[in-house]
């Protein structure tokens, strides 16, 4: 169960208007190493994790993704909601323009729809951490590249945030990984999946 | 407008403090300066929602006080009437309700 409190995790306040921005940090809601992604691979995956806290840091930090995915909609927001069509055409946003005029819809920045199998669930813990610490590592290059190219400080320091939550929580998910080898047969981590091979898992 | 933003400021960096703890705990549950900060900051977070529900909206549903007709500094359509506050204030993801940290440049 989920409740809302009104106000984002970081601020976002953008005085300039830029669709050409906002096309780009698009993917951070809809793109493959998203926020959105993000968020639902770890609700996801944490019905079946075999220990229980490392169930309960995929439900604080898919939460946290949630919002993440909310700062991000909100700068997209912010860069598209008073550009004028003239605007729209010169920084190729007229197409998205065309199906959703200024709301947020998820994508890649390339155009391609948000799509599930960007994600993993595959109901082993050993292959889903591996799979998380991957996915943080990915978004934090993302971060990397967007802020290469962006240079409004406005929109910049917002993602360096971003930026920042992707390593804590790449290093969050080392210390599970830990975790769960803990309650392995040390000479063969890699061997089954202890989410169904029961037997071999420690009591 | 100053005194909602410097206590919108203060909200946002006790509960980011409690938001980074959180997953901190979850890996190092037995951590006692963690839990001691926890609990401090915890704390600390109710007294400041408290605060900023009774003098311009509530930031939760649970800081909702339907006692009072909520605050006159809060836009609201509602104002001086026994009505719902939790529609009261700016929207999260607007720049008005964002001007508690204005950016001052950045690397």
């Amino acid at each position: 169960m989920w409740s809302y409190e009104k106000r984002l995790q970081f601020p976002v306040h953008i005085t300039k208007t830029c669709p050409k921005t906002a096309s780009l940090l698009m993917s951070q809601f809809g793109g493959p190493d998203g926020e959105l992604s993000a968020s639902m691979r770890y609700l996801s995956q944490r019905y079946t994790m075999p220990c229980k806290e490392v169930g309960g840091l995929l439900t604080d930090i898919g939460t946290e993704e949630l919002a993440h995915l909310e700062i991000i909609c909100a700068i997209v927001y912010q860069l598209t909601k008073n550009m004028n069509v003239d605007e729209a055409k010169a920084c190729g946003f007229d197409a998205y323009y065309v199906d959703h005029t200024s709301a947020l819809w998820p994508a890649a920045a390339a155009g391609v729809p948000f799509n599930a199998c960007e994600f993993q669930s595959k109901g082993d813990a050993i292959a889903d951490l591996m799979e998380d610490l991957a996915a943080e590592q990915k978004a934090r290059t993302t971060y990397d590249n967007l802020i290469r190219i962006i240079d409004d400080p406005e929109v910049r320091n917002p993602l360096k945030f971003l930026r920042a939550r992707e390593v804590v929580h790449f290093q969050r998910f080392g210390e599970a990984m830990e975790k769960i080898k803990d309650s392995l047969d040390a000479k063969n981590f890699y061997y089954f999946n202890p989410e169904f091979d029961k037997q071999f898992v420690k009591e | 407008m100053d005194d909602r933003n410097t206590l919108l400021k203060e909200i946002d960096q006790v509960s980011f403090y409690l938001d980074d703890l959180r997953l901190y705990l979850d890996t190092h549950p037995l951590e006692e300066k963690a839990l001691d900060l926890y609990q401090q900051k915890h704390q600390k977070r109710q007294e400041l929602l408290k605060e900023y529900a009774e003098k311009f909206e509530p930031l939760t549903c649970h800081c909702v006080d339907l006692t009072t007709n909520g605050s006159q500094a809060s836009d609201t359509c509602c104002l001086g009437h026994k009505h719902w506050t939790w529609s009261d204030g700016p929207i999260p993801w607007e720049t008005a309700a964002n001007s508690c940290h204005i950016s001052k440049g950045g690397v």
